[in-house]
């Protein structure tokens, strides 16, 4: 049986997962389950430490293990420290020997396209059997190339056998995001359960109820639902880039607000992006000047 | 509310006519228990019958001699009783329209007459002082009740039990025991002594005082004679009404009966009364011209209505629905008493309703299940008063319910979570409101009918927004998603209540209500009569007219509307196409379609199911939607036939499907000719026989260029010619030469001369015309043709020679022309559109590509013709094209199961790069990121150079297009592109949200501007200003008119900059040389100069007044006084008292410098030219000198400034050529 079903014993854990509860992940009782979970487990607490920002921890922890499913959660762990180049050699090492094996689709998967192998990434990911997790991956892929008809295929063909899991909504909430117009609202109504439930309520749930929201044209709904998200989590990097854009949309001052992503997440898109733009718009300005100066 | 005089009231309680019928004075007034059906006794001696419903007249009964006063319908049976002031009661059958027989007895004038409601009594009441009950099954008087000593004005049997109670003029009201009657009457088993003696004795008190009717209760309370008495339905009571003009309330036990109460109100002799059938009520009308409604409890005064001429004589009850009838001077009025609309509101599979309880309750259509009640709104609104609407919301599980009480309240509840019994709710929000509705998740909207506005409210009862919707607004009902529908009598307003602007409007009359259908994306209109089916954004699709009124509607899911008249459910489709699909036995209100089932609500807010058969609707539809597969399974599994659906399918171009309902061989032809259909009009043809179908088929049959079946119709119509000519020009020579037989064979020589030439044959010719002593012709033939001999032969036959006839120029041999191609071996080929899909489906040709023309002829003939080398690559083409169908099906379907390979992955462009695509605005390429494109449209437009200034707000629409939304950890978050409409999805017509729109830039900026200007915060002022500029030149709006709003905008922008410029400039001179002084007072004056609100240029001028009068320039100083005082205006900015200060001031500057107008300085600035200022070097532009101006702002520079950067603007290019601004696209492609 499918350890991640809605039968199965893990289905607590992947789910706090995915809801972005990462503390309680870690902070579950690896011990009671049973023998064969036992690894998947770990692999998850592992992934939610790396998330949080441990990933020395984790280096350290599974130094010298060599189940492949650990060797990927060391390929992540490696790169979200920053050393990609190794991290990347790894996983496409990984990707070639044991591409059958689901955490290494997705944690190499993920590795892969991070650092750009996208087709790669895709690649491994399509061998998934029945993996939700690689599903949503792809879906996501799909979404980051643009490619939103590829996605909601997948989203489409998942649901056909399962309808009711949670990375299912998610990754169809995401692809609704794109689409727009009603399917807004659509994943507006699925961020907002999640979000509204203070047993599966995370920055990550809140920021979708609130960006959802705010393609919703409801600003002062997205607004309130930022608010309070940031007072609960004043770290989280999205949900302050998300307010960032919000601020601007309802003409309010950022500058602190992007000051403080700045100094916590110096690497967020956001700010990449806009430093990015800010070099071109001054490479392209220079190219315009008055007759008379 | 409305104008037309059906609502008669304005709060509470709700009379609303429902017909009205004029004749002479009505005396009695009876309803069928069943059938809308109201009989009317006249004054006149006629009775009326009336369907109140239709409103006609369906028959009249004139066998009365005088004035009619008693009528009354039989519960069951097809009879009515009438009686008059002819002494005579008669009993009538409607059916056979007949007076059945007459009872006589009454001595004088008969008042009233009822049945009984099971024993076959009637009971009537007469000015002889008697009542008397009849048994109308035998005919016969049965008692007679002796004991008012006036006339008896009414009597009435008890609903259930044995009593009667009777009104009389000699001020008393009896109740009687009939009990005793009873016995005797109902069919003893035995006879006991008792029953013997009352036999014998009939209508005679026995020994014992028993009689079959005795008194049982005398109530004496009215001071004049009492007119009517009823009883409660249910309750032991009483009501009656006098001469006194009081009503009065009895109430009865078992061994007594006194007086409860009096109604006091009526100010004319009260002529009938009775309890309301369902409702602690009671009406009564009198001779006032009122009808008046009480509280039963209270003995209060409801509700009353007053008539302008008429007196009211007498009102009666409908036993079952809220409907009543109220006679008077000319004629009879119908009403109700209430809204019987029961308010509703549907969510997903659920119904919530209020009952006649005022619970609500919910109904669950998957289940077929009626929720226990979950909530009492037995507070809301006064008790008698229904709520009038109920609006759900789901996300919240509220509700907003409606009563029109106090002229409209609105409560907002909250359900609770699991319905647990009619709780009364707590943490409720109230308010007044004629129509309250959910508009958003938070939001609703509650309309105000007295005040004309419209507040948006969130949930805490708390106002966001107000609006004003346009006068004579009715109702509001919801617009979809962030609009408002208003209803004003004469047209619907579709209103976004974000942007507060009226969107479009529709002019429709009369509309009442607003049915969505479940996509949102069509409404249905209701008004009395007609239903409007309008798109989401207010586009007319159809309309539809009924002439019985209209009461509901609801959708299908496919897109059926189906609504409901007073007798009917009757279907719509959008194109207009309608029908009925059900009768209906009374009025229900239709709520939801699901399957073969109607949902709906009946007067008494019970839901109900009813079965309809939707095939109708349906097929038509699957028909407009082309949907063959449906239909062929609608025709397969039920049984659509009959000459409406025939008629239709005709009528709507689709005879070739029409063909397959219809058996009669004449209507299968016409069909048939009609869609070229040749082979079944042939069969037709055949079938039926008539010269007249052939000559039709012939005509079509050419048409088409089949001549097998034209030979097949020449030949039954015997046309020889015409074959002959058809053979001919098929090239058929074998067939000629069968002609040229037949010919002979008929000695027809014209016919054979015409086939001889047909087919060249000069011999037959010449046979012929030998034959019939055409000599000279048949010579002449013979010689033009080169047979010598032949003439020869002919010559000798007439016995002349050759020299003796004068010959005419002989011309050529006539050539017939040969056809070229066979054309007789088989018809001219056709195009096989012949078969629609439909019929393919029908006869079950699965595969398309099976009918490659096979059958025409050129194909295997191998003939190398143009036109058939055309016709059978459109063939084939034909056939590709029918597999290319069968391709794609397939495709789809990989698609659906497969994984996609990654052959056709790969990344594609984002919609930011479709935002640069779709539109040819600035602010829409720099919220792409695509800030290149945007500067040089920039450029293009308004000359813009300096960029910089801009940087801030390119980043921040850049910024404000994508969203971050996390989505697998350990990658980057997505990212979702920010859209203009919420509801566009095409990707053609995707476009960036743009921050601080022109309501931002108009609500926020400017007025910090215009305050800057007023605290005198100068600085501060021109960077608000430029940076509204620079606001605007990357923006967009939504429409024309904004795009005026935008330049005004920049006007005023640009004034205010160029005015603080001036200011700043004099204020940083300084003042201690005579040169700059001069140069500081110009300033002064410039700086009255820009067009500011008139508020700060008195403001300006107030300065420069100053200024003038400190430096002794009076004449100056006066002048600025004078402009001062001339502005005068409204202080709209400025409070009044220092407004009026300063108007003050100026006015006594004005006096002192009259005193001695000259000024000590001179200065350049010239009160009296015209001029404009230079916004660089701040020095006056006079009319007619050299000037450029900025592409942007408009300002304008002396011409040494061209090709600088704008002074206003700092980003445009003087002098620059430009293009314009573009904020707006009418239309985006």
């Amino acid at each position: 049986m499918d350890p991640f079903s809605t039968e199965g014993e893990l289905v607590n854990i992947h789910s706090a997962f995915h809801q972005g509860q990462y503390q309680d992940v870690i902070d579950f009782d690896a011990s009671a389950f049973s023998p064969e979970n036992q690894l998947p487990a770990r692999v998850l607490q592992l992934r939610s430490k790396i998330v949080l920002g441990q990933p020395e921890e984790v280096l350290a922890e599974i130094e010298g293990e060599d189940t492949p499913d650990l060797v990927a959660v060391k390929t992540l762990a490696q790169h979200a420290a920053g050393d990609t180049a190794s991290a990347l050699h790894v996983a496409q090492e990984l990707a070639e020997k044991y591409s059958e094996n689901a955490t290494v689709q997705v944690l190499c998967g993920t590795v892969l396209h991070a650092e750009g192998q996208s087709e790669e990434a895709l690649a491994l990911l399509m061998k998934h059997q029945g993996n939700l997790e690689a599903l949503a991956l792809i879906v996501q892929i799909h979404l980051q190339q643009n490619r939103t008809d590829l996605a909601t295929k997948e989203v489409t063909a998942a649901k056909r056998w399962a309808q009711d899991s949670l990375l299912v909504n998610l990754a169809e909430s995401w692809v609704g995001m794109r689409i727009g117009g009603e399917k807004y609202q659509s994943a507006f109504y699925v961020y907002e359960e999640l979000a509204s439930n203070p047993a599966t309520s995370s920055p990550v749930t809140m920021a979708g109820q609130a960006v959802a929201e705010l393609h919703l044209g409801r600003l002062p709904e997205a607004e309130a639902a930022l608010s309070a998200a940031l007072q609960k989590y004043p770290d989280n990097a999205e949900l302050i880039a998300n307010t960032i854009v919000l601020n601007v949309l309802t003409a309010k001052d950022t500058t602190e607000l992007t000051s403080h992503l700045q100094k916590n997440h110096p690497s967020h898109l956001l700010l990449t992006d806009l430093e990015e733009k800010s070099a071109f718009f001054d490479t392209i300005a220079a190219k315009y000047a008055p007759k008379v100066s | 509310m409305q104008s037309s005089p059906n609502m008669l009231t304005k709060a509470c309680i709700l009379i609303t006519l429902v017909f009205e019928s004029k004749s002479s004075r009505a005396k009695g007034i009876a309803f069928h228990p069943k059938r809308p059906w109201i009989l009317v006794s006249l004054h006149s001696s006629t009775i009326q019958l009336w369907d109140y419903r239709m409103g006609t007249l369906i028959d009249r009964f004139e066998e009365h001699d005088g004035p009619v006063r008693g009528i009354n319908f039989h519960s069951t049976q097809p009879l009515f009783v009438s009686g008059g002031d002819d002494y005579k009661i008669k009993v009538w059958s409607y059916q056979t329209r007949r007076c059945l027989f007459t009872l006589n007895g009454h001595l004088d004038y008969v008042r009233t007459v009822f049945f009984h409601h099971e024993l076959p009594w009637i009971l009537s009441s007469s000015d002889d002082q008697t009542i008397r009950i009849w048994n109308w099954q035998n005919r016969s008087l049965i008692c007679t009740m002796t004991g008012h000593n006036h006339y008896v004005m009414c009597a009435q049997f008890h609903p259930k039990e044995d009593l009667i109670v009777s009104a009389s003029l000699d001020q008393s009201v009896r109740v009687w025991d009939i009990s005793g009657l009873r016995k005797k009457h109902s069919a003893p088993t035995s006879f006991t002594f008792e029953d013997q003696m009352t036999r014998a004795n009939p209508s005679q008190a026995d020994m014992f005082g028993n009689t079959d009717a005795v008194v049982k209760f005398v109530l004496e309370g009215h001071d004049r004679g009492v007119n009517w008495v009823s009883f409660h339905p249910t309750l032991p009571l009483i009501v009656s009404a006098g001469d006194d003009r009081l009503v009065k309330l009895w109430r009865m036990s078992d061994t007594k009966a006194w007086e409860v109460d009096t109604c006091r109100g009526h100010f004319q002799n009260a002529s009938a009364c009775l309890f309301h059938p369902h409702q602690d009520l009671i009406l009564s009308v009198g001779e006032d011209k009122t009808i008046r409604v009480w509280d039963l409890n209270k003995r209060t005064s409801v509700q009353s209505f007053k008539r302008d001429q008429d007196r009211f004589w007498v009102i009666a009850a409908h036993p079952e629905i809220n409907l009543f009838a109220a006679g008077h001077d000319s004629g009879v009025m119908v009403f109700k008493l209430e809204r019987e609309r029961p308010a509703s509101a549907i969510y997903q599979n659920q119904l919530f309703y209020i009952t006649k309880e005022k619970h609500v309750k919910s109904y669950d259509f998957t289940k077929d299940s009626e929720s226990p009640p979950i909530l009492s709104l037995r507070k809301l609104g006064a008790a008698w008063v229904p709520p009038r609407t109920l609006s759900y919301n789901p996300a919240e599980r509220a509700i907003l319910v409606t009563s029109p009480t106090d002229s409209g309240i609105y409560e907002l509840i909250n359900l609770p979570r699991d319905a647990t019994g009619a709780v009364e709710p707590t943490n409720m929000k109230r308010g007044q409101g004629t129509s309250a509705i959910f508009v958003a998740r938070n939001r609703f909207a509650v309309f105000n009918q007295s005040s004309e506005t419209v507040e948006i409210k969130d949930l805490s009862n708390s106002t966001t927004k107000t609006l004003k919707p346009p006068t004579g607004t009715t109702d509001i009902y919801f617009g979809g998603t962030g609009c408002l529908l208003f209803i004003t009598p004469t047209s619907v307003v579709l209103f976004d209540i974000q942007v507060k602007k009226q969107l479009k409007e529709l002019s429709v009359n009369g509309v009442k209500y607003v049915v969505w259908s479940n996509d949102g994306h069509y409404a249905a209109l209701l008004s009395k009569h007609n239903v409007t089916i309008v798109t989401k954004s207010l586009e007319q699709v159809s309309t539809l007219h009924e002439t019985i009124r209209i009461k509901s509607a609801t959708w299908d899911d496919a897109g059926v509307l189906l609504y409901s008249t007073l007798n009917h459910v009757k279907y719509s489709l959008l194109n207009g196409d309608n029908g009925i699909v059900r009768t209906l036995d009374q009025t229900v209100y239709l709520v939801r379609v699901k399957g073969r089932n109607v949902y709906c609500l009946d007067r008494s807010a019970k839901p109900k199911v009813l079965e309809i058969d939707p095939t109708e609707y349906r097929f038509k539809l699957a028909l407009v939607k082309r949907n063959y597969d449906e239909m062929l399974q609608i025709i397969k599994n039920s049984s659509l036939v009959g000459q409406s659906i025939i008629a239709y399918l005709q009528k709507k171009g689709y005879s070739e499907i029409a063909l397959q309902f219809v058996q009669d061989p004449q209507t299968r032809f016409e069909l048939a000719i009609e869609c070229g259909n040749l082979d079944v009009a042939t069969d037709m043809a055949k079938e039926l026989d008539r010269p007249k179908l052939w000559s039709r088929l012939g005509v079509e049959a050419l048409a088409h260029g089949n001549h097998q079946t034209v030979e097949m119709t020449y030949q039954k119509q015997r046309l020889f010619d015409k074959l002959s000519f058809l053979y001919l020009s098929t090239g058929d020579q074998e067939k000629l030469s069968r002609m040229a037989k037949i010919a002979e064979h008929r000695g027809d020589f014209t016919s054979r001369f015409q086939n001889a030439i047909y087919r060249g044959d000069v011999e037959d010719r010449i046979q012929m015309f030998k034959e019939v002593d055409l000599y000279p012709l048949a010579y002449l033939t013979a010689k033009t043709n080169g047979l010598a001999e032949e003439a020869e032969a002919i010559l000798k036959t007439c016995g002349l020679t050759e020299d003796q006839l004068k010959l005419p120029q002989v011309g050529e041999t006539l050539q017939t022309p040969r056809p070229i191609v066979p054309t007789f071996k088989s018809n001219w080929p056709v195009k096989a559109a012949g078969h629609s899909s439909f019929e393919k489906a029908l006869m079950g040709e699965v595969s398309i590509g099976d009918e490659a023309a096979g059958e025409n002829g050129y194909d295997h003939e191998g003939d190398e013709t143009g036109t058939a080398a055309r016709e059978s690559l459109e063939d084939e083409e034909e056939g590709a094209a029918g597999w290319d169908m069968g391709d794609e099906i397939n495709v789809e379907d990989d698609n659906g199961f497969v994984t996609v390979d990654s052959a056709e992955a790969g990344a594609a462009s984002s919609e930011a790069d479709l935002w640069a695509r779709n539109s040819p605005l600035a602010a829409d390429h720099v919220a792409a990121g695509s800030f290149d494109s945007a500067m040089q449209l920039l450029n293009r437009q308004v000359g813009a150079v300096n960029f910089s200034p801009l940087k801030e707000r390119f980043l921040d629409i850049y910024k404000a297009s994508k969203t971050y939304l996390p989505a697998t950890s350990g990658l980057p978050p997505l990212v979702n592109y920010v859209r203009r409409t919420t509801e566009e999805t095409d990707s053609r017509k995707l476009l960036p949200i743009i921050p601080r729109d022109l309501e931002t830039l108009v609500s926020v900026d400017l007025q910090e501007g215009y305050a800057a200007m007023r605290s005198n915060k100068l600085e501060d002022g021109v960077k608000i200003f430029k940076r509204i500029l620079h606001t605007l030149l990357v923006n967009t709006v939504s429409s024309e008119a904004e795009v005026e709003q935008a330049k005004k905008i920049i006007a005023t922008a640009r004034e205010y900059i160029l005015a603080m410029s001036i200011e700043l400039h004099r204020r940083s001179l300084p003042t201690d040389n005579p040169e700059s002084l001069k140069r500081s007072l110009e300033l002064s004056a410039y700086f009255t100069i820009p067009k500011l609100e008139v508020a700060h240029r008195q403001l300006a001028l107030m300065a420069a007044m100053k200024y003038s009068f400190a430096n002794k320039n009076f004449s100056s100083a006066l002048s600025f006084a004078n402009r001062m005082l001339a502005n005068g205006g409204s202080p709209k900015l400025l409070d009044q008292a220092s407004y009026n200060l300063s108007l003050l001031s100026a006015k006594k500057t004005k006096v002192q410098c009259e005193r001695s107008p000259q000024d000590k300085i001179d200065t350049e600035f010239d009160l009296f030219a015209e001029f404009e200022i230079c916004a660089a070097s701040l020095t006056p532009i006079y009319g007619g000198s050299p000037s450029v101006s900025d592409p942007y702002t408009g300002a304008k520079y002396h011409e040494e400034y061209k090709g600088s950067v704008c002074r206003i603007s700092d980003i445009t290019e003087i002098g620059a050529p430009a293009s314009g601004l573009r904020l707006f696209v009418s239309s985006v492609n």
